[in-house]
């Protein structure tokens, strides 16, 4: 069993992160360059962080990236990773996990469909939320749902009160 | 695959046996399931897009509706998200409170999905006297916080108000009823019925191995053996103060899961004794100013408790200004529901289906958010 001070030892050792910090009792966040993070994934698997949370995206718009956030955790330590790497905006495309984790195929194909990052290696990322969507992956930071709505739908008047926007 | 003897078919989205609106289109062969996928999406309502326009108190009252059967555990995790950012301690007092309404709630959620999995039997006597049951927990609810399905009653730096002494009374003795009359009946109904055992055991079996490898935890993971419960290995609110055992199976199907389901309601009102007996003094809400201005730095969290079904987490992160940049659910039951329908389902009978569904404890708004 590891605390916090040790665990971050073992990922400067190994991994050679630009940023690894203690955020709070029993979590770490790690930032690693995004060609090193399948690696870093798989070295983390075999030293007990068995269990993948989920993947989340974040949008940084004015920065043109998207941040791809692998929450980890491991039943020996009781500690939770978070392994977090930037990809760029444009053309938003990265590596799959799922080789490692056969269930990120399913995280991946969200994110996908809500960000429209393209996830090499994964061949299911069809729709699986939305239906016939044409239009910009809604959780992007530059969709504007409020336009979105009054450039697709009517506004309608309700017991005889005007619409204001 | 000779498709000439299959046959696919749609479960749900409207179908009494699947947990919700959400489907599983599935092939079958004889009455064997042979390939399974998941059909979400007909409940999507873009809940963390929205909770991006609205300003952080305004949320509090959005974020219980993404879970019907346990909406506290939203209330609860968006506040802790809050106060991991912005770096705020709670009352003592308020941590007791909390952890109070979390274990109703388990009870509640508890009642009311063993309700469930037993009309996914045909024993719908069982689901009534569930629902009933759970309704006298929501009595308490409402006389609490004034709502019985949604709350908005823990909210960030605290709860939104002090519980009387007389309410705490009131949950002592509905604690005794549930212990001395209600369990007591479910068990020689349920438990001790020869017909639930049989539909029961050996069914819907995920192995630690399979459960690990997919994320699956509480319950699910518990059914084989291995305690591993958030409350025990990252405790939050007031689990550090009292004693509790974890329950857990050794066969890890159907019915060990249900097993493990009653065995956490009797260790939830053994928490609740203990917790009010020691409750201590003082106020139940730090002061964080002006609701409608509530900022805090820029930063980071992924904060996590154990709801009934397992781990329940939010990713949120701050940008310093009055909305919350971006908030992520990670449901407890997303790997079940999406993976865990493709991988294991398949070789099920069709009538083990909704035992299948019921059992893992899915619940598509976690995913379909």
């Amino acid at each position: 069993m590891r605390n916090e001070k040790e665990l971050l030892e073992l990922i400067n050792v190994h991994l050679d992160p630009p940023a690894a910090e203690i955020k709070r009792k029993q979590n770490v966040s790690v930032s690693i360059k995004q060609e090193n993070l399948i690696q870093a994934l798989s070295f983390l698997k075999s030293h007990s962080y068995q269990h993948l949370s989920t993947i989340s995206c974040v949008d940084w718009l004015d920065e043109g990236e998207f941040e791809l956030v692998y929450h980890l955790f491991s039943y020996d330590d009781y500690i939770n990773i978070s392994l977090k790497t930037r990809i760029k905006r444009e053309p938003g495309v990265f590596q799959t996990a799922k080789e490692i984790w056969p269930v990120a195929e399913f995280y991946e194909r969200d994110i996908h469909e809500f960000f429209g990052v393209e996830f090499k290696g994964n061949d299911n990322l069809e729709e699986m939320i939305l239906e016939n969507w044409q239009h910009l992956p809604p959780m992007r930071k530059d969709f504007d749902t409020r336009k979105f709505v009054n450039d697709n739908y009517e506004w309608r008047d309700y017991n005889g009160q005007k619409h204001t926007d | 695959m000779d498709k000439s003897t299959q046959t696919e078919i749609f479960f749900g989205p409207n179908h009494p046996g699947v947990p919700g609106n959400y489907g599983i289109n599935y092939n079958f062969e004889g009455d064997t399931v042979t390939a399974a996928e998941a059909n979400a999406g007909h409940l999507h309502r873009g809940f963390e897009k929205l909770m991006e326009e609205r300003i952080w108190i305004k949320n509090t009252a959005l974020v219980p509706r993404i879970c019907v059967e346990e909406p506290d555990i939203n209330e609860m995790v968006y506040a802790m998200g809050f106060e991991a950012i912005g770096e705020i301690e709670v009352p003592r007092r308020a941590d007791y409170i909390r952890s109070i309404i979390l274990e109703l709630a388990r009870i509640q959620g508890h009642i009311f999905s063993i309700g469930g999995n037993a009309a996914g039997i045909g024993q719908y006597t069982i689901m009534n006297w569930g629902t009933l049951t759970r309704d006298y927990i929501l009595d308490i609810f409402e006389e609490i916080t004034g709502a019985r399905v949604y709350h908005i009653y823990i909210r960030p730096g605290g709860v939104r108000q002090d519980i009387e002494a007389e309410t705490f009374a009131k949950i002592l003795d509905l604690m005794n009823e549930l212990e001395n009359e209600r369990f007591p009946d479910l068990e020689k109904t349920l438990f001790e019925n020869p017909n639930a055992q049989k539909r029961w055991q050996g069914k819907a079996v995920i192995t630690k191995e399979e459960a690990i490898e997919m994320g699956a935890t509480g319950p699910v993971l518990r059914a084989n053996g291995v305690p591993h419960d958030l409350r025990k290995m990252m405790p939050y609110a007031a689990y550090d103060d009292v004693e509790f055992e974890v329950p857990t199976g050794d066969n890890g199907d159907a019915w060990d899961r249900i097993k493990i389901a009653r065995d956490d309601m009797l260790q939830s009102i053994k928490i609740i004794r203990q917790l009010i007996n020691k409750i201590p003094d003082g106020p139940v809400q730090t002061d964080l100013g002006n609701g409608l201005k509530y900022r805090i730095p820029k930063g980071d969290a992924y904060v996590k408790i154990e709801s009934k079904r397992g781990e329940y987490g939010y990713y949120m992160v701050s940008d310093g200004s009055l909305k919350p940049y971006r908030v992520h659910v990670r449901g407890a039951s997303t790997p079940l529901g999406l993976y865990g329908v493709r991988e294991y389902l398949p070789g099920t009978r069709i009538a083990d289906v909704p035992v299948w569904a019921k059992s893992l404890g899915i619940c598509p708004p976690e995913f379909d958010r």
